[in-house]
């Protein structure tokens, strides 16, 4: 009983911290690596950040008379920026360097573009401020006015324009399949059920899952990263999500490859609030210009145009969608 | 908040599989901890410097971390188990070390002089250990249990991020397609309130029943 009570010396510390440590490092390091897919992200240095401000600052400036004194817009206007609710980790279409602290993308290209829009500021890290926003905080924020505007790959649907009013749609993906290079047993969204299908948790691909596919096991991951290696690990038999980001993911990742043609529409629409029919009439006029001088097209190009090859498709038309 | 009553089935089935993450996550936790902390407290050096090196390394990791490790990481060196499985492993993983510390500070608590007055009326080591220390240490050790038991229901609320379809997880589902995030999580902070206080419930009542009365 001595000897149990008698070992309250000194065991080892120094050496118990820097295996700890150590280990640590190794642990960061490896997330390090697996976290870097080699995305292009749109404009992260010298020329191409460049064309991709020309492309902001090329884009129209709204006429004195276009905004009314005490509007959603003259709110903007008199603040100087505009805050927007969006995330910085979605390749393609709204992810910060870490460097620079840039936002770019084609939603980020957008909110930027409408700041620039109202103010007629030229600087464009001082154009927005970002609220990062997930699917549970989005519908809320804009509810409470702490954004003006929310640019998220945000899907328009009848249940969310209850909350909130959408303005556009202002593109159009749709959801398509992933697969482990060589797995030919799935090529269409009926080959699904009965299989183990992974999707992030906070996009529709899930609910289109149910409709589609309602005997597939569905697997919910925050990332897309964790998504793609559930599939390369065989955790997953497949990856559902929109085809732009697959595409992108299965352009670095040789082990994965996008089978068939998207089987869902999403119209991504500009979430604002839902009592101020001006605010989304607004930005819906905003929209057209933005279509009719070509900036609307030359920021696809940029942007998801670096992983989709082809021209730019025709803007979708603004209203088309149900919600919208 | 009708949505929410129409899917209270769905949300009460991810209660289910949060209950048996923190039981299960839990009672691995107490296997595990009690182990180490014999390790950290017997007369043997290399088995104190493994405990020392356990606890410092699974107290001081994210979970989150870890889970991502264990579910994302195991695979590529050939070892996949099932979400849920790897889920209650890094629970108990992790528990297991505030377990261990909780442990051997309650044997801690037991002057030496009432180890040395058992062995000098001719208890013998077991029974000294059996009837003098570990009841008096026990006692100690209720509440720091009582709050590792917390922290393991409240964390396993991070599965929700590695696709256990638990309870955080269901109501997110629901959110996703509802746009009722403050209706739906305001009915999961309660069921996770209901699971908490339980823990804490069945603390205060095995303690006033370990209570010594003077």
């Amino acid at each position: 009983m001595r000897q149990l009570l008698a070992t309250r010396r000194r065991c080892g510390r120094p050496v118990a911290l820097s295996v700890a440590i150590a280990l640590t490092l190794v642990v960061t390091g490896a997330c390090a690596n697996s976290k870097d897919n080699g995305l292009p992200g749109a404009g992260n240095s010298g020329d191409s950040a460049k064309a991709y401000d020309s492309i902001i600052t090329g884009s129209p400036v709204a006429d004195a008379g276009a905004i009314q004194a005490g509007s959603w817009a003259d709110k903007i206007k008199q603040r100087g920026f505009m805050r927007v609710g969006g995330t910085d980790a979605g390749p393609l279409f709204s992810i910060k360097d870490p460097v620079t602290g840039r936002l770019t993308g084609f939603d980020a290209g957008l909110s930027q573009m409408l700041a620039h829009y109202i103010t007629g500021g030229k600087d464009i890290l001082k154009l927005t401020k970002l609220t990062i926003t997930t699917v549970d905080t989005r519908e809320k924020l804009i509810q409470n006015n702490s954004v003006d505007a929310v640019f998220a790959t945000y899907t328009i649907t009848p249940e969310r324009a209850k909350k909130v009013a959408f303005a556009g749609q202002y593109y159009e993906s749709g959801d398509a399949i992933m697969v482990k290079k060589g797995n030919s047993a799935i090529t269409k969204v009926a080959d699904l059920n009965g299989r183990t299908v992974a999707t992030e948790s906070n996009s529709t691909a899930s609910l289109a899952l149910k409709k589609f596919a309602p005997k597939a096991k569905v697997l919910l991951f925050t990332e897309d990263a964790q998504c793609v290696a559930a599939v390369q690990q065989g955790r997953a038999d497949a990856y559902v999500l929109d085809q732009g980001i697959l595409i992108s993911d299965a352009s670095t990742n040789k082990a994965v490859s996008v089978v068939g043609q998207p089987f869902t529409k999403e119209p991504y629409g500009v979430g604002v609030p839902h009592d101020d029919a001006a605010a989304k009439k607004f930005v819906n006029d905003w929209l057209q210009k933005i279509y009719a001088d070509g900036s609307w097209a030359k920021l696809w190009k940029a942007t998801i145009g670096s992983i989709v090859s082809g021209d730019a498709p025709e803007p979708p038309a603004i209203g088309s969608a149900d919600g919208s | 908040m009708h949505i929410i009553l129409s899917h209270i089935g769905d949300l009460l089935a991810g209660f289910g599989v949060t209950i048996e993450l923190t039981l299960l996550g839990f009672v691995g936790a107490v296997i595990l901890g009690t182990l180490l902390a014999v390790f950290r407290v017997v007369p043997v050096t290399p088995l104190r410097v493994v405990g020392a090196i356990y606890v410092e390394f699974f107290r001081n990791i994210p979970l989150l971390a870890l889970l991502i490790l264990v579910i994302f990481g195991l695979p590529d060196v050939g070892v996949t188990y099932s979400l849920f499985v790897s889920a209650t492993i890094c629970l108990a993983l992790s528990g297991a070390a505030f377990v261990c510390e909780a442990m051997r500070s309650g044997i801690n608590t037991v002057p030496v002089g009432q180890a040395e007055a058992a062995r000098a009326i001719g208890l013998t080591f077991v029974q000294s250990l059996r009837h003098v220390i570990l009841p008096q240490a026990f006692r100690t050790m209720v509440q720091p249990l009582v709050n590792v038991f917390i922290g393991v229901a409240l964390s396993s609320s991070l599965a929700a991020a590695v696709g256990v379809s638990e309870l955080t997880n269901r109501t997110q589902q629901l959110n996703l397609k509802y746009a009722e995030a403050v209706g739906s999580f305001l009915v999961a902070g309660v069921l996770y309130l209901l699971l908490a206080m339980t823990g804490g419930g069945a603390g205060g009542w095995l303690e006033r029943r370990l209570a010594i009365r003077r």
